[in-house]
């Protein structure tokens, strides 16, 4: 129990230390950058900055022996951390080379700062990963929150963005707000920030207490509920997802969601410990059932009214939330080897699909679901590479998607849930009939839309990247498996 | 002791939640919502000094979260400027483009 920092200590958070040091050099460059001299150069810094971050993290996952712990405890750097924070980093970098062809001047006017506010998101949800402590897990949070305020945001003269914006924020600091109220009763029972204190604590209390302990779960709850934009705190999503640029709509549906995971992948085992087994206190089953009536709602919610929508990024605000429920499933079963690999699996045909969004939208120029209609015609290898994230998405076999979703259902049949796992099948069946709809549009010549779509190159790459380990990680997922296994 | 201060601090929560909630102006809204993280600093520094277990640590909790509520409210502050200086408006019940 060493609550000091030694300088040698900082060796242990090289990855986020390069992320804050290029953060601060990188947005006074964009300050001096030349006015006439594209942007671009800011985001291809930014893209360094990951790698290197990744780079680092990698030598500690290949050199990791056991626990580090630092600042007793409050900042761990431990075999998932570190998982969690690769994927975070993956993400922001493949949303980051989506945007190169993406994000247009016309757009947001300051296109330089859109990138240096990736990283300090990108930070936040990274100290989220490897912190044990109340106070670093909610600074993390915040920092995540309020950048993502910001990348929301950015758009400045684009009326229906800024009103989203405000919605968010306003919503969000709500959200946090519960979290921070559920948070301060965890301390108060607990006397301690620490969340192994916490959990030990909370074993000997007197029964007279754990009324608390529900009252700080279901707090928590709203607050998690909403930052992973599970119904039925769902309403936020499809507004903010139809409005933001959207790049910053794949940041908010897949890195802040991640991050929300990571953050109960943290908190729930507070909960999970046996109260006084004599007495058979069921805290443990309550919190478990909580968890599976969201996850349900989610499921249900989130893809029946995905059938209704028109405009695609609403359609896929409710296919995240649909997610979201899936991801609450695998939570409550306490399986993280599968969390990674499904979260692995979202990130993927997620980022891939929006990837192709940001393209047809920007020829487009309007966001209603016939973008798609006779994409196969005048882009055929794009659409091929869409249907297959489609698929993924959809959970057919041979995908990441469909393996992803295999194993939540085994894990919830082996808990015996088994109203769970059928709720789960049937709202993925429904989910086929939107994913196929647009399946059906790109193959319908006389409903063509465009003459020519101009997908850029590193817009290409990222789809293509997604599409590629879409499809390796189906068929040899016991590579990701031994990784994500290796000790 | 402890419960007076857990009673204030749960009907700041309450009264900011609704605050948040139902009130039209915009400021309004933001200044409702930093009583709701002010009612959990309550909590946080009532326990640290009454609670099962006191601590310090709360202490050092609260400082912490005021200063992200002060970030908070500043970011929504320039977005509601924002808003303001594109539509004229302040009243949250007219923001309403998005469910056109």
């Amino acid at each position: 129990m060493d609550t000091r920092l030694f300088a040698a200590d900082l060796l242990d958070m090289l990855p986020e230390l390069t992320l804050f040091i290029a953060i601060i050099i990188i947005s006074l460059l964009d300050l001096f950058w030349p006015k006439n001299a594209s942007k671009k150069g800011i985001g291809v810094l930014t893209l360094i900055a990951l790698i290197v971050s990744a780079g680092f993290l990698i030598y500690q996952r290949i050199h990791l022996d056991g626990v580090i712990s630092l600042l007793n405890d409050s900042y761990l750097v431990y075999h998932y951390g570190i998982l969690f924070k690769l994927i975070v980093l993956l993400g922001v970098s493949l949303i980051v080379m989506m945007s190169f062809g993406a994000i247009r001047d016309k757009d947001i006017p300051h296109i330089g700062e859109y990138y240096v506010l990736l990283m300090p998101a990108a930070l936040g949800a990274m100290i989220m990963a490897s912190s044990a402590d109340i106070i670093t897990l909610f600074i993390g949070l915040e920092l995540l929150s309020i950048s993502s305020y910001i990348l929301v945001a950015l758009r400045k003269h684009h009326t229906k963005s800024n009103e989203a914006a405000f919605k968010y924020i306003v919503l969000g600091s709500i959200a946090s707000a519960f979290i921070l109220y559920g948070m301060s009763f965890l301390y108060g029972m607990g006397g301690s920030t620490n969340l192994f204190q916490i959990g030990a604590t909370l074993q000997s209390l007197e029964s007279s207490f754990h009324p608390m302990i529900y009252v700080s779960f279901f707090l928590l709850l709203v607050g998690f509920g909403f930052k992973l934009a599970a119904a039925p705190f769902h309403t936020w999503a499809p507004e903010v997802y139809s409005a933001a640029p959207t790049p910053v709509v794949s940041f908010l549906a897949v890195i802040s969601k991640a991050a929300m995971l990571i953050f109960m992948f943290m908190f729930l085992p507070v909960y999970f410990v046996p109260l006084d087994p004599v007495q058979n206190l069921t805290i443990y089953s309550d919190v478990v059932l909580t968890l599976h009536v969201v996850a349900a709602i989610s499921m249900i919610v989130g893809n029946i009214v995905a059938l209704m929508q028109k405009n695609v990024k609403r359609l896929l605000a409710f296919s995240s939330i649909a997610n979201a429920g899936y991801f609450l499933v695998v939570l409550s079963t306490d399986r993280p080897g599968e969390l990674v690999y499904y979260l692995v699996a979202y990130l993927l045909m997620t980022i891939g699909i929006f990837a192709v969004v940001t393209a047809l939208e920007n020829s487009a120029e309007h966001q209603d679901i016939s973008i798609f209609s006779g994409l196969y015609f005048t882009a055929p290898v794009t659409a091929v590479m869409t249907v297959i994230l489609l698929l993924s998405l959809a959970g057919i076999p041979l995908t990441m998607g469909f393996l992803g979703k295999f194993f939540i259902l085994l894990g919830v049949i082996q808990v015996k849930t088994y109203w769970l796992a059928a709720i789960m099948i049937v709202s993925s069946v429904i989910s086929f009939y939107y994913y196929f709809r647009i399946i059906r549009l790109m193959f319908m010549r006389s409903h063509s839309e465009h003459t020519t779509i101009k997908v850029p190159v590193t817009t290409m790459i990222v789809i293509a990247i997604c599409v590629v380990a879409t499809i390796f990680f189906a068929f040899f997922p016991q590579y990701m498996l031994s990784f994500i296994e290796w000790t | 002791m402890l419960n007076s201060y857990l009673l204030l601090s749960a009907s700041l929560f309450c009264i900011g939640l609704y605050g948040a909630l139902s009130k039209k102006n915009a400021v309004i809204v933001l200044l409702s919502i930093e009583l709701m993280l002010n009612a959990a600093n309550v909590n946080i520094i009532a326990f640290s000094k009454y609670g099962i277990n006191p601590s310090l640590t709360g202490h050092v909790f609260s400082l912490f979260s005021m200063t992200v509520a002060a970030a908070e409210v500043a970011v929504g502050i320039a977005i509601l400027i924002m808003l303001y200086r594109n539509r004229g408006i302040s009243d949250v019940t007219k923001m309403d483009v998005l469910k056109k």
